[in-house]
């Protein structure tokens, strides 16, 4: 029995030997076809992205899209780099990444990304999308060194969201498009009702030290922390102090606004504990969600200098260690086409780079009576602060802040510490 | 003089045959088996670790880049670091205030709840007590960051309303450490009360029969009986929560981020940000190392005191 057994399994395998061609090229077809995995990781909620998933499916076949959530870690954009670093050191495969003007030096310092232009010059339909659909002030944030290293998708710069509700209760006009800084602590004083109880109302907040908050206030003083080139601390220029006097002022002189520090943000401004915040068109999203719709926006308020806004754009961009890059671009451009950007307008995120989309009925269907500010802004718009080495210089940044906010230092002796622990950080750049 | 010969037909395989090892042979060969999955796992995660941490000390290494020599620099890069006394000294404040206060508490909760009541009340009690251990560290760290929140928090709101004033517990200086290390021994003391809470069950009752036959009051039999009797199991506790604290990290990351400044931050926070956010592989392993030798040292001063006090029966 067993000898016949084993006659029978020689048999099956010389008859699998010499099977005809059709059934084996039929095994080859199918492992042909087996889709190639992409995966795209993004600082985004994930949920942005699902129907393009789905679109995937039609149109992109061949390949097996999965986009994943990269972690904060704990800060902005510095964490995010960071966080992405260290997974895509771990090994873990990662085709396709979205980063913003803020992390694209570190990542294109450490060799992390493919530069497009190879893929853009070879693809028209492409190439006249980014000259022609997209800011020339986005497409050439996301270069480095000349080369496009992320094809753009989305961007923020930082307005004023205010609650018109309280407005109106107090007898305030809508702020004007060209208010400075003395309106602006004049409507501050006006609205706040903080007395330390439960029922306490802060007129403003703003971001305890994020690079993006911050240059909000400073480039509309005139001035930023970092020198023009990125190269050189600048924490120590009298406009730099001036601009952290009036926030701090703000906290431990007026008492119009919180400690930053473990401040709920959002929560408060919905529930009306918080009349003004300084915050991109993200800051929808949480509006969209909370069903809260009594607020407009506006610029921020000047002090001198040109009128600026801040502005930092995000894109997706193809990384060094993807086994398929050619597979990595059609998803590039798959989740920075129309359709994913309208899906995020939709879910109250960021300004969409496609200038198409934000001149889109739906743009402004999704966003406060003002929305249209968010794109007209560009064309005065300079780029966020972003040097290389931006996940050492925010977090050196955010922490001497801390100590003004909370009345510790003052505000010269705190940019003192700050110069002295940027100094040698950026002496690593010119070296 | 005898000699094996292995040559012999049979003889190689008799001399390997685990047959002819003798029983202290195959109960090594036992032993060895036994442990072999625990050795392996502790050479693999700790020993190759160290080796290799020790390696990264003398190198620049980024993890994406290949690694340069650095000689000594990491090194003397230490003695340069005023950040780094400042964070040790954070450590030191924080690892003495938790150790100290989760072992008092936990010893005094379960000297509470060794004494006769009514079984659902010390079930109630123990439960209580004990439930913060079981929850993860980092998502009671969000709530309690909301309810020490300096403007509309929870705890400054209930002290407002005895007519006290609003305490800076996160944003301080002063207090940011101190807020976290009520935190930790608030989330941490139930572990240690079970641990004292087994100790003291395990004095047999004999002993304070005596002491009391003796005229012993209740403070003199705590002194003279339960703290000697339990001097093994409060080396233990001290031992445990001493390494514990030291390695104190994602409850002040999520509650002050080790703010503000570097008010609140430890040395373990240090060396993730130095490894990870700075990616100089080779400075936070010089750092790690300082941690290495304290913990070293104080381990070892542990037990010489600890013959100094400890009464094993």
């Amino acid at each position: 029995m067993l000898r016949l057994s084993g006659l029978g399994v020689v048999g099956a395998a010389l008859a699998a030997c010499v099977a005809p061609d059709g059934a084996s090229s039929g095994d080859a077809g199918t492992a042909a076809q087996e889709p190639v995995g992409i995966i795209a990781t993004t600082q985004m909620p994930v949920n942005t992205f699902d129907n393009s998933i789905e679109r995937s499916l039609e149109q992109l076949p061949n390949i097996a899209l999965e986009v994943n959530a990269n972690g904060w870690g704990g800060g902005g954009w510095d964490g995010y780099s960071d966080t992405l670093l260290t997974r895509i050191a771990g090994g873990e495969q990662i085709d396709v990444i979205m980063i913003a003007i803020e992390g694209l030096g570190l990542l294109a310092a450490k060799n992390v990304l493919v530069p497009l232009d190879g893929f853009i010059q070879a693809d028209p339909e492409a190439e006249e999308i980014l000259m022609n659909d997209v800011h020339v002030t986005l497409r050439e944030m996301l270069q480095v060194d000349g080369q496009q290293m992320e094809y753009p998708f989305s961007w923020n710069n930082m307005v004023m969201y205010y609650n018109t509700a309280v407005f109106e209760e107090v007898g305030l006009e809508p702020p004007a498009n060209d208010w400075n800084w003395d309106d602006f602590l004049e409507a501050c004083l006006a609205v706040a009702r903080v007395t330390g109880g439960a029922d306490d109302r802060f007129a403003y907040s703003f971001w305890g030290g994020g690079m993006f908050g911050m240059a909000a206030w400073y480039f509309n003083n005139d001035t930023s922390p970092l020198s023009e080139d990125w190269l050189e601390s600048n924490v120590l220029d009298p406009k730099v102090l001036e601009t952290l006097q009036f926030l701090a002022d703000l906290i431990l002189v007026h008492k119009v606004a919180p400690n930053p520090e473990g401040w709920d943000e959002w929560a408060q401004f919905h529930a009306g504990n918080l009349v003004m915040r300084t915050c991109g068109r993200w800051c929808i999203g949480g509006s969209l969600e909370a069903d809260f719709t009594t607020y407009n926006i506006q610029y921020q308020p000047h002090q001198a200098g040109p009128i600026r806004t801040v502005a930092g754009t995000d894109g997706w961009g193809i990384s060094t260690s993807s086994e398929n890059p050619d597979e990595a671009w059609e998803v590039v451009k798959l989740l920075s086409g129309t359709d994913a950007s309208l899906d995020m307008v939709q879910l109250g995120g960021n300004i969409p780079a496609l200038r198409s989309v934000a001149e889109m009925p739906l743009f402004a269907d999704y966003g406060p009576a003002n929305t249209a500010l968010f794109y007209e802004t560009l064309d005065f718009a300079a780029t966020v602060p972003s040097p290389p080495n931006f996940n050492a210089v925010e977090p050196i940044l955010n922490r001497n802040y801390a100590t003004i906010w909370n009345g510790e230092k003052s505000v010269e002796e705190a940019m003192q510490a700050a110069h002295d622990e940027l100094v040698p950080e950026m002496a690593k750049l010119q070296g | 003089m005898a000699t094996a010969d292995l040559s012999a037909p049979g003889g190689f395989r008799r001399r390997f045959s685990i047959a002819h090892w003798g029983i202290a042979g195959r109960e090594a060969l036992a032993g060895y088996l036994f442990t072999a999955p625990a050795l392996i796992g502790l050479l693999s995660f700790t020993a190759l670790p160290i080796v290799a941490s020790l390696v990264l000390i003398f190198l620049n290494y980024d993890l994406l880049t290949p690694p340069t020599w650095a000689s000594g620099s990491n090194i003397s890069r230490l003695f340069d670091d005023s950040r780094m006394l400042i964070i040790y000294r954070n450590t030191v404040q924080l690892v003495a205030g938790a150790t100290f206060l989760n072992n008092v508490l936990g010893l005094l909760l379960a000297v509470g709840l060794n004494r006769s009541m009514p079984w659902i009340l010390r079930y109630i009690l123990r439960t209580s007590i004990f439930f913060p251990v079981l929850t993860t560290t980092a998502s009671l760290a969000v709530v309690w960051r909301f309810l020490l929140t300096q403007d509309r928090g929870v705890v400054n709101f209930l002290l407002g309303q005895i007519g006290l004033d609003p305490v800076p517990w996160l944003s301080s200086s002063r207090w940011a450490l101190i807020s976290a290390t009520i935190y930790d021994v608030w989330k941490s003391c139930g572990f240690l009360m079970v641990i004292y809470l087994a100790g003291l069950q395990g004095i047999p009752v004999v002993y304070y029969e005596a002491a009391r036959i003796d005229g012993a009051g209740r403070l003199q039999q705590f002194r003279n009986v339960t703290l000697p009797l339990i001097s093994p199991t409060a080396f233990f506790a001290v031992v445990i929560s001493l390494i514990g604290a030291f390695q104190i990290f994602d409850n002040v990351w999520v509650l002050t981020s080790g703010g503000p400044g570097d008010a609140s931050r430890t040395i373990t926070m240090y060396i993730y940000e130095k490894a990870f956010r700075g990616f100089e592989m080779g400075y936070a392993s010089a750092v790690s190392f300082t941690l290495f030798m304290v913990l070293i040292c104080l381990t070892l001063g542990q037990f010489w005191v600890a013959r100094r006090w400890v009464h094993y029966e």
